[in-house]
């Protein structure tokens, strides 16, 4: 809208102003009656909404439905990240220990220094502790 | 959250323009003040204990869906009562009626001008507000809302239920009908 739209605009407003001081007094009685009768009806003030200071020991909450449910997630959870970070473990200290054998074996020159770039290298020395 | 006070206010500020909007709409006074009635009450009880700031925008939404109510029982009354109840009862008299052709003023006095200026003052805003009426309701809502509640195109777009480029839309093209209109009339404000 340019600026005469908007002029314009401003001005019926003025006038709609206007014509609203020229409402009959029955109206304007009857308006009144209905505010009144609208406050009269108003919704109370919701409550206001009073934080609950949960303490750690409070047997209600520990042992509600809700905080069993949100349990029934958070220990699975907890175990499924305890097991992997096991495994990561047990994987390194394996790995660990083959290079271990691997490093001795060459220092008795049992091996040549290739045997560290051949993976399958592992299956070779487990069945030669089979075989001792 | 509205206090008592708050809500009072606004609703005492509001209720004279809400009135003139519901006669817009509907043509006939006393339902204009029962939709007006309707739409505080249903304010108070169902929004009363929301912030004062969001009030206008509600308000203005209950006004527009009791007027939309307002219309669907008149359309069912129509089905079961007579078609023709109703007719005739405004136009004629009002019409025909042109207050300065029955009015004589002493040519020449200060009084007798500003009386003339006075009633031209009062047909050019009978015809301000014939021509609002004759406006599409959605861009009679939209202009109404805007210029006259005071909204903003957010507030306005959401109490209309429509996006903020339509209610543009819809000033605009109630600012252009309504000055063509006034124009064709003479009527320079």
């Amino acid at each position: 809208m340019n600026t005469d739209d908007i002029n314009l605009a401003y001005k019926l407003r003025h006038a709609l102003n206007e014509n609203l001081d020229a409402l009959p007094a029955s109206t304007t009685e009857r308006l009144a009656a209905a505010r009144a009768l609208a406050l009269s009806r108003k919704k109370a003030d919701a409550p206001a909404q009073v934080r609950k200071t949960r303490r750690f020991f409070d047997v209600d909450f520990h042992f509600s439905g809700a905080s069993l449910g949100r349990l029934g997630v958070a220990i699975p959870l907890v175990a499924l990240v305890v097991g992997l970070g096991g495994l990561y473990q047990y994987e390194q200290q394996q790995r660990i220990a083959e290079l271990a054998e691997l490093d001795a074996a060459v220092l008795a020159d049992e091996l040549p220094l290739t045997a560290y770039l051949d993976h399958g290298f592992n299956a070779y020395l487990e069945s030669q502790q089979r075989q001792q | 959250m509205a206090t008592d006070k708050e809500l009072g206010d606004f609703l005492e500020n509001v209720e004279r323009r809400a009135f003139k909007q519901a006669v817009y709409a509907v043509r006939k006074d006393e339902a204009a003040l029962d939709i007006v009635q309707d739409a505080m009450i249903k304010l108070a009880e169902k929004y009363g204990d929301k912030p004062a700031a969001e009030l206008p925008m509600l308000f203005q939404r209950i006004l527009q869906t009791t007027i939309l109510d307002y219309f669907r029982r008149e359309k069912v009354r129509n089905t079961w009562v007579s078609l023709f109840s109703g007719l005739g009862r405004h136009g004629g008299d009002d019409e025909d009626f042109d207050i300065l052709d029955s009015y004589e003023a002493e040519e020449g006095s200060a009084a007798a001008e500003s009386s003339m200026d006075q009633v031209e003052r009062a047909q050019t805003l009978q015809l301000i507000e014939a021509e609002i009426q004759k406006l599409p309701a959605r861009q009679r809502e939209a202009f109404l809302m805007r210029y006259w509640q005071d909204m903003d195109v957010a507030e306005t777009a959401a109490a209309m239920g429509c996006s903020e480029g339509s209610v543009k839309t819809h000033c605009s093209r109630a600012t252009h009908t309504l000055a063509d209109a006034l124009r064709a009339k003479g009527i320079k404000l």
